[in-house]
């Protein structure tokens, strides 16, 4: 018998792969978000020039994605250290990815819906 | 039934305390890198989802300008928020990285090439950040 922790496909599998590609995806934004942040002591007309980016859809679209792997990482993340405090919450494993799975879009789809507001708003006026 | 060959006790012997403590093992850096991960992870919980709440929710982020950023810098609680924010998430995700590269980088000489570069380029922007968090003057 392994004596390592391995997981066998289902619910924990996919638990572990979806908080790594978003834990990389938010930690490379950061590296990025570092940089762009830091132009204000450069300039802040560069700064004002380069933010204004982020207004555009596609980053607006880009943001929204942000959020859902910020909740997504966040939420797992508060699961991971309740199954870790209290081992007899593993028995509920798939009930509780499901609740990470609806918290995150409950909280995560209105609040892209704010994001992309300006937009929606801008196509539907002309 | 056989002789026991195993000295160690069955749940039914008592132990010592003093024998209980020589066998828990001291805590070693991966186990503080363990437990960092958690703490960090909490704190981060409030402090990413309140500056994200704050930058794209509470505010659209094209109001967050340099104007905006000045605003918020006058208050030096602000600067330590930000601060606090960059330097927890910089080594929780560095701490995540140095996980995955170990999982998936298995050739000695390739994987510490990785990580060199990932700890450069982490420790730069962090000193970067650092520096413009600091010295910002409106």
């Amino acid at each position: 018998m392994s004596t390592s922790t391995v997981y066998r496909g289902r619910s924990g599998q996919w638990a572990f792969v979806g908080h790594r590609i978003s834990g990389v995806l938010v930690f490379l934004f950061l590296l990025l978000h570092i940089v762009d942040v830091s132009l204000i002591n450069l300039s802040t007309e560069l700064y004002d020039e380069v933010h204004e980016l982020y207004g555009n859809v596609l980053l607006r679209l880009f943001e929204v994605g942000l959020l859902l792997a910020l909740l997504f990482h966040s939420l797992n993340g508060l699961r991971v250290v309740a199954v870790d405090f209290f081992p007899g919450a593993v028995r509920n494993e798939r009930r509780l990815l499901s609740a990470v799975v609806i918290l995150t879009l409950v909280a995560g789809l209105p609040c892209g819906y704010v994001i992309l507001k300006p937009f929606i708003d801008g196509t539907l006026l002309g | 039934m056989s002789t026991r060959v195993s000295p160690s006790p069955t749940p039914t012997e008592v132990v010592p305390a003093a024998a209980a403590r020589v066998r828990r093992p001291r805590p070693s850096f991966e186990t503080w890198s363990w437990f960092f991960m958690r703490v960090s992870g909490l704190v981060l919980v409030f402090l990413a989802l309140a500056h994200f709440a704050l930058t794209h929710i509470v505010n659209d982020v094209v109001e967050t300008d340099a104007a905006f950023v000045a605003e918020r810098w006058d208050n030096p609680l602000w600067r330590l928020f930000d601060w606090t924010l960059l330097a927890l998430a910089l080594l929780h995700g560095l701490n995540g990285l140095r996980w995955s590269i170990d999982d998936y980088v298995r050739r000695p000489a390739l994987r510490a090439g990785v990580k060199a570069v990932v700890y450069t380029v982490s420790g730069v922007l962090f000193a970067y950040g650092t520096f413009t968090i600091v010295t910002f003057a409106s």
